[in-house]
């Protein structure tokens, strides 16, 4: 199933509950979201909002109990695991908020492996995985391991990596919460940067909405529902 | 294999810890198949050596000389078929223990083989004329390290006679007893005195191009069951028991492997459960993880083994004389495969756990 192709990503109707004892936790409440390609999207919330919960139903991490998610035009309802896999592959990109390399592969290494998930690592896509660490300002970071980078160096290898596979949407969990406030400004502007030249479609989740420059809209989450929508610069 | 081929050079020192204790399971178990083999070859290297297919024995006798007598009554149908079908051979032979009396008192154990005359089963000229002779023995060269020399006599005890030594063949050992030849007419003479009646423990069969079916029937008409060579070997004294307790000990060698690599994939598979989550967040499917994660577990597996079993396959080459030690192609190759095959099987435990890993885990905080 199709859906209307100006979203890159659309949320419908879509909750999450858990059981809690004897009753039910709604953790997102009929939340609808859509975001356009190149449009930049902050939320923000206290925690148990549910931030951390929508950001895993769109990256396809987790099922809704209902609603429906579309990534790059396709309904993901009733998808198999496999079929959800591969989309996380092609269509998104995720920035994690520990970098979440791994500690064997090299810097290049790590952009390489989405590619090598894809079966489509040849000598394009290594020199493509060389570009992205160019243009996050790692060149010369190549081949250095995770323990021989430092926190920002790692996040920056981490939007790399999210980069690789040109993708429809990033999505982006807390990318600055383990660094401080002017590194974390740095890497969120290179993140919204290296989207937005692409025409990404980006959901960013965070504690500091001062630290997503240039946001198009900040939705706000409260209990589980989108309580407030507006552009970002209105705050 | 990307991540698990740079996972092992990056983390060698662990994979290399978990590669010491599967080679040092391996070194074990193939030093336990040369052992096993070593001894059970001892056994039966004696009977093995001699250039026979079957053995006629008398019905009911289990493979055991000892329970087997024949007379020239169930020879003479072997003898007929042997002369109407080139390519067949037929012997009798004698086979009984003794305990013979050097001249100093020392007491040497022997397995006695009495063979006819003329027969096959003694194919060297030099050995023929020393049997074809007067009484005497020609005994095994393991007989040479107790001192004991040509022209030195034995005495038989029980029977109380003397016989020469008249030589010796590289004849090996029977039920661990070392052999010793001598002619049918001397075997005879000290198994039933001066009343053997042409008695004898078997028929010894030599058949290029009959079926087991066509000796049998031979067999049948002469009164007398027909086993291969391979299936006699379970008459020798011992044999049996030893080659169960080796197989039990070496199934218990392989079981305790599968469960050590088991164990280590599973603790492993636990440990990188982040990994596994982070990598099908970024997409990889199941079989994807599931041949990263097996791949690597191969290659430890094998190459631990390998080297292992290389390293007790050159301890056995250091292996004292008097130690039976025997490994060929064959057990080696069998062990190692088994060990591997055993060891992806008790890694199977882990897959599950690999299959399970869910890809969100990959958005917790912890580092």
């Amino acid at each position: 199933m199709t859906t209307p192709r100006n979203s890159a990503i659309q949320l419908d109707g879509v909750s999450v509950s858990v059981p809690d004892g004897t009753e039910t936790l709604t953790i997102l409440d009929r939340v609808d979201l859509s975001i356009a390609p190149g449009e930049v999207v902050m939320v923000t919330g206290a925690s148990g909002s549910g931030k951390s919960t929508l950001l895993a139903v769109a990256a396809l991490l987790r099922q809704p109990n209902t609603g429906t998610v579309s990534i790059d035009g396709v309904d993901t309802t009733g998808m198999k695991a496999k079929a959800l896999a591969r989309l996380r592959n092609q269509r998104l990109g995720i920035v994690f908020q520990s970098s979440n390399l791994f500690p064997s592969l090299t810097a290049v290494q790590q952009i390489e492996l989405v590619a090598h998930i894809a079966g489509e690592l040849d000598g394009e896509a290594k020199q493509r995985a060389r570009q992205l660490l160019e243009a996050v300002g790692l060149s010369d970071r190549v081949d250095r391991l995770p323990s021989q980078l430092s926190g920002g160096e790692r996040q920056r290898v981490g939007i790399a990596r999210a980069l690789m596979n040109d993708p429809a949407v990033l999505l982006a969990d807390e990318p600055t919460a383990s660094l401080d406030e002017a590194r974390g400004r740095d890497v969120m502007s290179l993140l919204v940067d290296q989207a937005r030249q692409r025409g990404m479609a980006v959901l960013v989740v965070t504690h500091s909405p001062d630290q997503v420059p240039g946001a198009d809209r900040h939705l706000r989450l409260s209990l589980g529902r989108v309580d407030e929508s507006r552009p970002a610069d209105s705050l | 294999m990307f991540l698990a081929l740079r996972d092992l050079r990056v983390a060698r020192g662990r994979f290399a810890l978990v590669g010491v204790v599967i080679g040092l399971v391996a070194l074990l178990t193939t030093a336990l198949s040369g052992l096993a083999n070593g001894l059970v070859n001892d056994g039966i290297s004696g009977l093995r050596g001699l250039p026979l297919t079957h053995l006629a024995l008398q019905p009911g006798a289990q493979s055991s000389f000892s329970r087997s007598t024949l007379t020239d009554a169930n020879l003479e149908p072997w003898q007929e078929a042997a002369a109407n079908q080139p390519g067949l051979d037929v012997s009798p032979v004698g086979v009984s223990f003794f305990n013979a009396k050097r001249a100093n008192g020392e007491t040497l154990d022997i397995a006695l083989f009495g063979v006819a005359p003329g027969s096959f089963l003694a194919p060297r000229e030099d050995a023929q004329a020393a049997l074809s002779g007067d009484a005497g023995l020609v005994l095994s060269d393991e007989f040479r390290s107790t001192g004991v020399k040509v022209g030195d006599e034995l005495t038989i005890v029980g029977v109380d006679t003397k016989v020469p030594i008249l030589g010796f063949t590289y004849a090996g050992s029977y039920g661990h007893v070392d052999i010793a030849f001598s002619s049918l007419q001397t075997w005879q003479s000290l198994v039933f005195g001066d009343n053997p009646k042409g008695r004898f423990s078997a028929i010894a069969v030599r058949s290029e191009d009959d079926t087991d079916a066509a000796l049998a029937a031979i067999g049948k008409r002469a009164g007398t069951d027909v086993e291969t060579k391979v299936a006699a070997y379970a008459g020798s004294p011992g044999y049996s028991a030893e080659s169960a307790t080796m197989t039990l000990i070496r199934g218990f060698l392989l079981v305790i492997s599968a469960l050590i690599v088991g164990a280590f994939f599973t603790v492993w598979t636990i440990q990188r459960s982040r990994q596994i989550g982070l990598l099908k967040a970024l997409g990889a499917s199941n079989a994807y993880v599931l041949r990263d994660a097996l791949g690597q577990l191969a290659i430890v597996l094998v190459s631990a083994v390998v080297v292992g079993a290389a390293i007790a396959l050159g301890l056995g080459a250091l292996v004292p004389a008097a130690v039976p030690f025997s490994l060929e192609a064959s057990p080696i190759i069998t062990s190692v495969v088994t060990l591997v095959v055993l060891g992806m099987a008790g890694s199977l435990v882990a897959v599950r756990r690999i299959t399970s890993v869910d890809p969100i885990v990959a958005l917790s905080t912890e580092n």
